[in-house]
């Protein structure tokens, strides 16, 4: 049973139809890419799912039926508008807002403090948010978002504004949820953290999905005719089924003739004695499928 | 644990822990204490007439120094004795200036000739303040009295001060002692404390609801709690806190007016029907004006917008104590009625008439009744503003905005 079923959602705002007929389902244990370029929609969507929002038509199923006050504990929510009480202690702030999820206020300052530990907070833990450096913000504001141990995680641009260090903490702790297994969903217009990370994805652009499935599958769906080839010679100057090549990165993009395949080339060139240190479908990366995507979908507007 | 009970207790600690809160809290009693002072200080000072240090420190300057006078009538020819060394007499302006020169005076008064036909004395001092050269005016007066009546003190004494009452009421509420300073000044107390009160509470309201918005915790709390689950936390708890600072100043109020009276008998009393008046308009005030601020801190991105409307909201409240002599002078009259039936005015406006006479009980109980009433309406169109959509909302803010989703058209 999938953890969460978005059913044909629509949202308007006065004139502006913020979201429409929009659908996707997230399954139980994965980290799946909601993903759009700025004014998508892709906020009103998470807020939609966090019964933040009402929709005006369409329904939103999480963990099995509607949303309710018992199911919103169980849901860590990371905004991208992020912000805590910054005139309050740091360790006070957090275990208010894990025993607002629900958390008993014993075991509340148990996880907080073991937190605080985990992320070298704990010498800070007695002063105001306001006095933390912006990173150890970042931090306190993760931990608000996992004390309360949920089993589904929705962050909202999780990258933006971190440092390489604490990106690649972050990238660390969501795949440690997962493997706890917590269902994530990451909205992002970031596509090489989405590549990274996530199992599968939706494309949201002005309001309405122009993408969605498996990650691999929708990179073979967009894939050129093309494989990518290194070798220790040079490649032999005329190759059967390969219509163009050019240069990428120290290796050689072949295009291939429509009826060709990549097996039959693969054969040859290891006939022709040559040497190979690389050969792979060339796929898209999806940065090339998102403007692919999203200027197809204007030019067709 | 409910969350509503999360959010009160969240609130409330933090309100009353606030380095600013203790400071107000300490600060009411210790004016009270102050005042007593003072008060106690100017009433021993009139029976005795022996003037104590503090009746000296607020006496102006003036009143304790020479005064000259130069007599151009004739008719002035002695000075009475309570005045000897208040009064000096000199022959000509010329010497009185000179006097004045040298600061051996601080002012001097020319008597003309035709006094007695105009009227008219010219009153001359180094420095222009027209409120304080009204200060001194008694000494003149009573130089005046004495000397055109021949320098009969006992008759000048009964002119001068003609009307000597004794009241006696028939009432059967406690009396205050119609002559104590405080009875003259508990109008004025009560007054300025409930507009304090009320006035800060609610606009810690406002800042409490603002604060979430403009620490951008807003969107966490919307996955935890409800709108309405906030806002019911946070009336509550400020009401509370707002409440335990009332009685704080009420008691601390009691307990001097008890010392002042130097607890043997009690010359003032503080009619208990009014502490529990002055509780119930409190609350009833506080839920009117921090349901309205927390309908600014609603809507508002952040508090540098919210002022224009701030204003707007307390103005109400600001007329009782514009029109306070009023309420004071005539607390029975159709004004002073008018203003504590209204329930925007009717907080302190009630509160002022029940502290200055007594008030028939019945007005009283439908000035709470109009505000219950107003206040059920208010938090009913409040509520209607403590939704997801508006609190998450970075929306251009004005009085316009405000008074549209007040009347619920936004």
């Amino acid at each position: 049973m999938p953890t969460i079923v978005v059913d044909k959602i629509v949202k308007t705002f006065g004139s502006m139809r913020a979201v429409n007929d929009v659908s996707f389902e997230v399954s139980p244990g994965e980290i799946f890419g909601l993903l759009g370029p700025n004014g998508a929609g892709k906020t009103t969507t998470i807020r939609i799912i966090l019964d933040i929002f009402k929709p005006d038509s369409g329904k939103v199923s999480v963990l099995g039926g509607e949303m309710t006050s018992e199911k919103k504990d169980r849901i860590g929510y990371l905004p991208e508008e992020r912000g805590l009480y910054q005139d309050m202690p740091l360790q006070q702030c957090l275990v208010y807002l894990t025993n607002l999820k629900g958390v008993p206020p014993a075991e509340s300052d148990r996880r907080v403090e073991a937190y605080l530990e985990k992320f070298d907070l704990a010498p800070h833990r007695k002063k105001k948010l306001k006095e933390l450096s912006k990173g150890m913000q970042q931090k306190a504001q993760l931990i608000a978002t996992l004390a309360h141990e949920p089993e589904i995680l929705i962050i909202d641009e999780p990258f933006s504004a971190l440092d390489p260090v604490n990106t690649q903490m972050v990238k660390d702790l969501l795949r440690e949820e997962r493997d706890r297994g917590t269902t994530i969903v990451m909205c992002t217009h970031q596509m090489n953290q989405v590549e990274e990370l996530c199992d599968r994805l939706v494309l949201i652009h002005r309001g309405s999905s122009v993408l969605y499935g498996g990650l691999d599958e929708i990179r073979r769906k967009f894939a050129d005719q093309a494989v990518l080839v290194r070798a220790a010679s040079d490649l032999p100057a005329q190759i059967p089924g390969v219509t163009g090549r050019q240069n990428r990165n120290g290796s050689q993009l072949l295009t291939l003739d429509p009826q060709a395949k990549p097996q039959s080339v693969l054969a040859y060139l290891v006939n022709a004695g040559v040497v190979l240190e690389q050969f792979e479908i060339a796929m898209p990366t999806l940065d090339e499928i998102f403007i692919k995507t999203v200027t197809g979908q204007e030019l067709l507007e | 644990m409910d969350k509503t009970l999360l959010i009160f207790k969240n609130e409330f600690r933090t309100y009353v822990l606030r380095k600013s809160f203790i400071f107000v809290l300490l600060l009411g009693p210790a004016v009270g204490l102050i005042l007593t002072l003072i008060i106690q200080s100017a009433n021993h000072n009139a029976s005795s007439g022996a003037p104590s240090p503090i009746a000296q420190f607020f006496t102006p300057e003036i009143n304790k120094s020479l005064e000259g006078y130069v007599d151009l009538s004739g008719r002035v020819t002695r000075i009475p004795e309570n005045l000897s060394g208040r009064l000096k007499a000199f022959s000509s302006e010329e010497l009185a200036a000179a006097a004045l020169g040298r600061k051996e005076i601080v002012a001097y008064y020319l008597i003309p000739a035709d006094v007695v036909d105009e009227g008219e004395i010219i009153y001359v001092r180094p420095d222009f303040n027209p409120i304080s050269g009204q200060a001194n005016s008694s000494v003149i007066i009573d130089l005046m009295i004495y000397n055109l009546l021949d320098g009969d003190q006992t008759l000048a004494y009964r002119v001068a001060d003609p009307l000597n009452t004794t009241r006696a009421y028939l009432t059967e509420q406690p009396q205050r002692d119609p002559n104590s300073l405080l009875t003259f000044f508990l109008p004025y107390i009560v007054t300025m404390l409930l507009y304090a009160l009320i006035l800060t509470t609610s606009s810690v309201m406002l800042s409490s609801v603002n604060t979430e918005k403009s620490n951008r915790v807003i969107e966490i709390l919307m996955t935890s709690v409800t709108p309405i689950q906030m806002l019911t936390g946070k009336i509550v708890a400020l009401g509370l806190a707002g409440l335990l600072q009332t009685l704080v100043w009420t008691l601390s109020g009691w307990l001097l007016l008890r010392l002042g009276s130097g607890g043997i008998s009690i010359s003032f009393q503080l009619p208990f029907t009014i502490i529990l008046w002055g509780l119930l308009f409190f609350l009833l005030g506080y839920a009117l004006y921090g349901s309205l601020m927390a309908g600014v801190g609603a809507l508002v991105p952040n508090m540098r917008e919210a002022s224009q409307v701030t204003t707007l909201i307390i103005l109400p409240m600001v007329l009782p104590l514009i029109f306070i002599n009023l309420l004071i002078e005539a607390p029975s009259g159709t004004a002073a009625t008018i203003f504590s039936l209204f329930p925007f005015t009717a907080p302190i406006a009630m509160m002022t008439r029940l502290a200055a006479t007594n008030v028939p009980v019945w007005q009283p109980i439908l000035s709470a009744a109009l505000l219950v009433a107003t206040v059920i309406l208010l938090v009913r169109s409040i509520a209607g503003m403590f939704r997801a959509q508006t609190l998450l909302s970075g929306q251009p803010f004005s009085a316009r905005v405000f008074f549209r989703a007040l009347f619920g058209k936004v």
